[in-house]
């Protein structure tokens, strides 16, 4: 083999677009159970799009396997939220003060009461991400070799918070080093086959990435002080618009350049290294043209639909009917027509941010991977199964990492 | 003519470009000098019914196939051999001679396994909604403290008058000196004989809703629309009865905490879906119905009695839940267990023979106070913007 491959992505917005549209279809008749299998099939067809020296990427998830682990979470859950969150709801409760009569710290302890749920849930969250991206390397195969990632879960949650902690208590200075070392914690515990992955690099390098971070604080700042020691209530507010927008792509840019930095840092088995290129201006532009075609088409949907429904109402309930009466039956039939219109759309808008916006980042991404001493490929060979205890089941359950 | 294919053993990551040819025994025939694991070295046949497809593959440029296996329904077990087939003409011939490409093995037990994963888990969750869930609110509802009660049913009606539009406390509640005069008359006639825990804190809203709410700690509000609907006073007395009796046996303070346990569990359940929010609120909804139907009966007779003892006429509550049952007559019928509420023709039957028996009663208020408490509204606006002066 060549010492250098290429990462390309195939896939294609119409197949996708309707594949996504038939599962959330089903998804909706089934009330959310056909969920798990929507899931894996959108998946399977955005590995097979990904391919590496023209071989394809297979996702060997199962839906029924990931119902089956939502079913084993949903039992572990069921008891723990349920009991945790009234405990600390009634622990909310006895700390709670007479609105009318409360001073600030305990309008504050209010406040903490009310959102003191969310930190019971929050390892959990921790744990249910560690995992998902577990069972996803697990269900990954390249030439029919799985990837892997070891069990550190609980590990994981403890470094995030306090990671997390570290990083608010510094208003976000330390948020490279948060990047850096949990993206480490991860990769450092992945395998391809018997092959181990390693993050190199130092945290400190990400702090390049975060200029323009910096640059739309600075502005933010800026108009602040325009504000009050200027009195320019107009100049104020186009350079804190200017600050925001730059803060927004800023961000797109740190990620962006996290993500290369840290790709290119990756080794796998001290032989094989890996280079990525992708750009801030693709992936903005990306998000910036697929919302504003999906905000017009949106638009043109809502007013079409609006004025069939509202004219159909009109006709309805004019008195067409017998006697004057409303058209009952009018009025039923176009609830369900408009009902149906407004899921469609819902549909509609999920599928297209799956092709419009979604499905170009990663091609993008994908397109911009190389991958050096690639000869050494050929000496890897296989690891064990990874047993999916929940496959992702945690995750589902608590509601995060989205479609794919 | 033989095409070629890319093989992967499964074992190691190296590529072979296989020579593929279809066999007429039928049977698909690779051959390389490296296949050494076959029974004939240089080559392996696979049987063209124990091939199959990766399914939902982006490319319809190659065919990848792979052979069935003793399937399980943990995927990280599935046979590791692929296949890569180029060239439409060999994908098509492939396609052709091979029956059960696409089929999807299942493995055995995997029916029983779902079973009794699906009751074990249908079982903790009806376990925990239905039995621990309402235990340990009926335990926590007893345990918190009076004040801390009010305090928070104080915040319940300041949010309440919020979402309504209100943006200063009191806002949207209405007073006059004879209004109030009147309440506090029937408040005091109902509570006379039927002492309370609570000390009631009891307002009107301005608001066309016919409706009232108890919140925990004896904070309850009528809606003016529900005083505007009622033909006599008793009628009032009769719903404030019935929202006394919610107070006293701590419902709202129940219901508060038995939703913080349950509502994690059923978004759990539901997901997030296009549509799931429908869903949830559907199921949440239901589920408060069957919860809190015992508690409104327990109310209605909670009530009957504090107007008997108070020599008030049940007759106004049985007129009142008339009225409720022909405005609502038009809408659908909902099952009773549906309905959180009893049906308005039960309750108003009950209130009606509770009345038969009841002697020497007299109205609630006077005509008077009942006319005061009638235009207690008049002079508020119904956002509390005029008055207020506030240019939203």
């Amino acid at each position: 083999m060549s010492a250098q491959i290429h990462g390309r992505y195939h896939g294609q917005g119409q197949p996708l677009f309707w594949l996504y549209i038939k599962t959330a279809l089903l998804t909706m008749v089934t009330l959310g159970i056909f969920r798990f299998w929507a899931k894996t099939r959108i998946r399977k067809y955005i590995w097979s799009a990904t391919s590496a020296n023209e071989d394809s990427f297979e996702y060997t998830g199962t839906g029924l396997e990931k119902f089956l682990g939502f079913l084993v979470a949903i039992v572990i859950l069921a008891i723990y939220l349920g009991i945790v969150q009234m405990v600390l709801f009634f622990a909310g409760l006895n700390i709670f003060v007479d609105p009318e009569r409360a001073s600030s710290t305990e309008e504050l302890r209010q406040i903490a009461a009310f959102y003191i749920t969310f930190f019971a849930v929050f390892p959990l969250l921790l744990f249910a991400q560690y995992r998902a991206r577990r069972y996803k390397m697990a269900r990954t195969r390249w030439r029919g070799i799985r990837f892997g990632m070891e069990s550190a879960a609980w590990g994981y949650v403890w470094r995030a918070i306090g990671h997390y902690l570290v990083t608010i208590i510094t208003l976000g200075i330390m948020l490279p080093r948060q990047t850096f070392y949990l993206e480490k914690f991860m990769a450092d515990r992945s395998w391809y086959g018997d092959a181990r992955l390693e993050q190199d690099g130092k945290w400190t390098d990400l702090y390049a990435g975060m200029k323009h971070v910096f640059i739309g604080l600075a502005i933010l700042i800026l108009s602040g002080v325009i504000g009050v020691v200027l009195q320019s209530i107009a100049l104020a507010m186009i350079c804190g618009i200017v600050g925001y927008v730059w803060l927004i792509i800023g961000t797109v840019y740190y990620r962006v350049y996290a993500f290369n930095y840290l790709t290119g840092h990756k080794v796998l088995d001290d032989k094989i290294g890996f280079f990525s290129e992708a750009k801030t201006g693709t992936v903005v532009t990306t998000v910036v043209v697929g919302s504003l075609i999906i905000g017009a088409l949106s638009a043109i949907v809502l007013f079409v639909v609006g004025a069939v429904g509202a004219g159909a109402f009109a006709v309805a309930t004019s008195g067409a009917g017998f006697g004057g009466e409303p058209d009952m039956i009018g009025i039923f039939v176009t609830s369900i027509l408009i009902a149906v219109a407004y899921i469609g759309f819902l549909l509609g808008i999920g599928g297209l941010s799956l092709v419009l916006i979604t499905q170009p980042i990663i091609a993008h991404l994908v397109d911009g991977i190389q991958v050096h001493g690639a000869e050494h490929l050929d000496a890897i060979q296989q690891r064990s199964a990874d047993l999916g205890a929940d496959a992702e089941g945690f995750a589902d359950a608590l509601d995060i990492g989205g479609s794919i | 003519m033989a095409e070629v294919g890319r093989y992967y053993d499964g074992e190691t990551g190296q590529r072979l470009t296989v020579e593929v040819t279809l066999v007429e025994t039928g049977v698909l025939r690779l051959s390389h000098p490296e296949l050494q694991n076959g029974p004939v070295p240089g080559q392996l046949d696979w049987p063209f019914d124990q091939l199959r497809a990766l399914p939902d593959q982006a490319r319809d440029d190659q065919l990848i196939v792979t052979l069935v296996a003793d399937h399980s329904d943990d995927s990280a077990l599935i046979d590791n051999v692929r296949l890569t087939l180029v060239g439409a003409a060999l994908i098509h011939d492939v396609r052709a001679v091979c029956p059960l490409l696409d089929k999807r093995d299942v493995a055995r037990g995997t029916g029983f396994k779902v079973v009794t994963r699906l009751g074990m888990a249908v079982a903790a969750f009806v376990l925990m909604i239905f039995v621990i869930l309402p235990a340990m609110a009926n335990t926590f509802a007893n345990l918190i403290p009076i004040e801390r009660e009010v305090a928070y049913g104080k915040t319940i009606v300041r949010n309440m008058e919020r979402v309504f539009g209100g943006r200063e406390a009191g806002q949207l509640m209405c007073s006059s000196p004879k209004g109030d005069a009147a309440l506090a008359r029937m408040v005091a006639r109902l509570t006379e004989n039927t002492p309370t825990n609570y000390d009631l804190n009891i307002a009107v809203m301005n608001n066309d809703m016919v409706n009232a709410f108890a919140a925990p700690g004896g904070q309850i509000v009528i809606m003016k629309g529900l005083i505007d609907k009622a033909k006599s006073a008793d009628e009032v007395a009769a719903v404030l009865g019935h929202e006394i009796a919610h107070v006293e046996s701590r419902d709202p303070t129940r219901g508060a905490l038995r939703a913080a346990g349950s509502a994690g569990l059923l978004s759990m359940v539901v997901g997030d879906f296009t549509g799931g929010g429908i869903a949830l609120a559907m199921t949440q909804w239901v589920l408060d119905a069957s919860y809190t139907r015992e508690a409104e009966t327990q109310a209605d007779v909670y009530a009957r009695e504090m107007l008997g003892r108070a020599g008030v006429s049940t007759a106004g509550m049985a007129t009142f839940f008339r009225t409720l049952e022909e405005s609502t007559k038009g809408g659908p019928d909902l099952p009773t267990y549906l309905s959180s509420h009893p049906s308005s023709g039960s309750r108003s039957d009950l209130a009606a023979s509770f009345a038969e028996m009841q002697s020497n009663t007299t109205s609630v208020i006077n005509e008077d106070e009942w006319k005061a408490l009638r235009s207690i509204c008049d002079g508020h606006s119904k956002t509390g913007k005029v008055n207020k002066g506030s240019k939203t």
